[in-house]
């Protein structure tokens, strides 16, 4: 695409951040975190008010009938890098129901988020390396910003795995994590980064879209809701990076979704 | 902006962005002649009156392909394809009568779809947002912002007839008087930025708020598609607004300059983890009386 031949341009007449500068702006950006704690905060709390609902909210009220439409409305493939999203397929989906639907969701959410915030970390380490070229500050603000967001998203769905009684899920999905490894082994340029956090950024957005026709207490719902439209957000702004129109759809799409399948944790 | 002659690879992008738009069309079109024919069947709404929708809907639909097709800017395939999506949910379940809830809510929201749609074509007649003068990527936002919300009102309505309520045509009364009120300022794109924030921001909290009220799973679905939709338009407007108050505005384009964007532009439209809805409007404020 013309776009990014751009962008590969702009890389050549580089604006350098250091090290230094790069661990300052990480600095400023914990400061700047701290003040949205309280929001998070206050889902946690709003996370344990649900979690004997959660615990309860058995998958009796979720039909195998719409689990079956989870399963297979992620089938759809996602491709980065020549490399294809782990698509496990119905069947798969279908058979992880040892846990309420709620908690399935929170872990599968948690380790989307955890993926995210690995990704990012690795991309921040490489680009610190001087691996990506030159980093333009605004794409090293962008990747602080929002892996302390999915962070602040993974720690408020672990707390209500917590509160339901199950363990938390610190890691990212080991299946997703090969797939991330192999495209993010290939990426050489800042670009070919925001390819690939947009590639996750889409499917998280997806996956709480999905996710929101199938969990059944209201937190769960406030909550996926509450993340739902940030995730839009970085979609939007890692678009308008890369050169492409940023809001080129009137309505959200669950196209890319991941399964309850992928999380193995429950 | 230097795209009045597209090179070799952009045509080839734009025929490629038009034969995907033409096939999801296709799928739009089947989407709203099935959701024609189960208003027929079932008798909850006027045939003529869903034919008069649909025709509605793809003359939007066509409008924006003209729109399209006439700035490679705006060349973006699937943009028709997630119409279809976000009309599936309506088509995919049988009409019944809806909760009066979920109608006052519903109502509201066309309410405020209604009052963008009126707002944004407002600032396309100024200078400096439609014009001659204006920033083209601003220009071109907006212009497809408009579009977009049209498409949220017609489907909230589309839902309103298909639960048995009455279709709100008409902007949120409380938040009409507010640009009211700032019309006479819209003096500069800053001012107007402004006020689309404020109107996105309601909009997007509204339907985050009362997403998990709804009780309609139809209604649900669309109004999760779309508050995602509305947030985006509020990461951009961020963007934009923090770009010109830096004196930077020649930066808003498509690619963006981007190793000359200040810093704050990477982080500046997404403020929050979790998305606000201090600025969500009460459910009945745009309820049919």
């Amino acid at each position: 695409m013309p776009f990014k031949k751009n962008i590969h341009d702009v890389r050549r007449s580089p604006l350098e951040i250091s090290e230094k500068e790069l661990s300052s702006l990480t600095s400023d950006m914990i400061d700047a975190h701290e003040g949205t704690k309280s929001v998070s905060r206050e889902a946690v709390a709003n996370w344990q008010e649900v979690s004997g609902v959660a615990t309860q909210a058995l998958s009796s009220e979720f039909s195998r009938r719409r689990l079956l439409a989870f399963g297979g409305l992620a089938a759809v493939g996602v491709a980065v890098a020549g490399v294809e999203m782990h698509t496990p397929g119905i069947a798969a989906a279908a058979s992880s129901k040892s846990a309420p639907i709620d908690v399935r969701v929170a872990a599968l959410a948690a380790s989307l988020e955890n993926l995210a915030v690995y990704t990012y970390s690795a991309g921040l380490k490489a680009a610190t390396a001087g691996k990506l070229g030159t980093v333009p500050p605004a794409v090293a603000t962008f990747a602080t910003t929002a892996m302390a967001q999915h962070a602040d998203h993974a720690d408020v769905w672990n707390s209500t795995l917590k509160s339901a009684g199950y363990a938390k899920v610190t890691k990212p999905d080991p299946k997703e994590l090969v797939t991330v490894n192999n495209a993010f082994a290939k990426v050489t340029t800042i670009a070919g980064l925001a390819e690939l956090a947009l590639l996750l950024e889409g499917v998280a957005a997806a996956t709480y879209l999905e996710g929101l026709s199938v969990v059944t207490s209201s937190a769960a719902k406030a909550t996926a809701a509450s993340i739902q439209p940030v995730e839009m957000q970085h979609v939007a702004i890692l678009r308008f990076v890369l050169g492409e129109y940023p809001v080129p759809s009137a309505f959200a799409s669950t196209a890319m979704s991941r399964p309850l399948s992928d999380n193995p944790y429950l | 902006m230097t795209r009045n002659q597209p090179d070799r690879s952009q045509r080839a992008l734009l025929e490629e962005s038009t034969d995907l738009h033409r096939d999801a069309m296709r799928q739009t079109n089947v989407v709203l002649d099935e959701l024609v024919e189960r208003h027929d069947d079932q008798h909850s709404v006027d045939p003529d009156e869903a034919a008069d929708h649909a025709a509605a809907l793809r003359a939007s639909i066509t409008e924006r392909d003209e729109a399209t097709s006439s700035s490679s800017m705006l060349a973006s395939a699937g943009v028709a394809g997630a119409m279809a999506a976000g009309l599936v949910a309506l088509s995919a379940s049988a009409a019944s009568a809806g909760t009066p809830t979920d109608i006052q809510i519903l109502q509201t929201q066309a309410s405020l779809e209604n009052l963008a749609v009126a707002t944004y074509g407002v600032a396309l007649t100024l200078p400096f947002i439609g014009g001659s003068s204006a920033i083209p990527v601003v220009k071109a936002f907006v212009t497809q912002t408009k579009t977009q919300h049209l498409e949220h009102a017609q489907t909230f309505n589309a839902a309103l007839r298909r639960l048995k309520g009455k279709p709100q045509n008409n902007p949120d009364p409380v938040l009409l008087k507010v640009v009211n009120a700032a019309k006479p300022k819209l003096t500069t794109p800053s001012a107007v930025v402004a006020l689309a924030l404020e109107l996105e921001n309601g909009a997007a909290a509204t339907y985050v708020k009362y997403v998990a009220t709804l009780k309609d799973p139809a209604s649900k679905s669309l109004t999760a598609s779309i508050m995602g939709v509305e947030a985006q338009h509020v990461a951009i407007l961020l963007a934009v607004q923090a770009l010109i108050g830096a004196g930077d505005a020649s930066m808003i384009t498509l690619p963006p300059p981007l190793a000359s964007l200040p810093s704050v532009a990477g982080s500046v439209g997404f403020p929050q983890p979790f998305f606000s809805i201090a600025q969500a409007r009460p459910a009945t404020e745009g309820a049919v009386n």
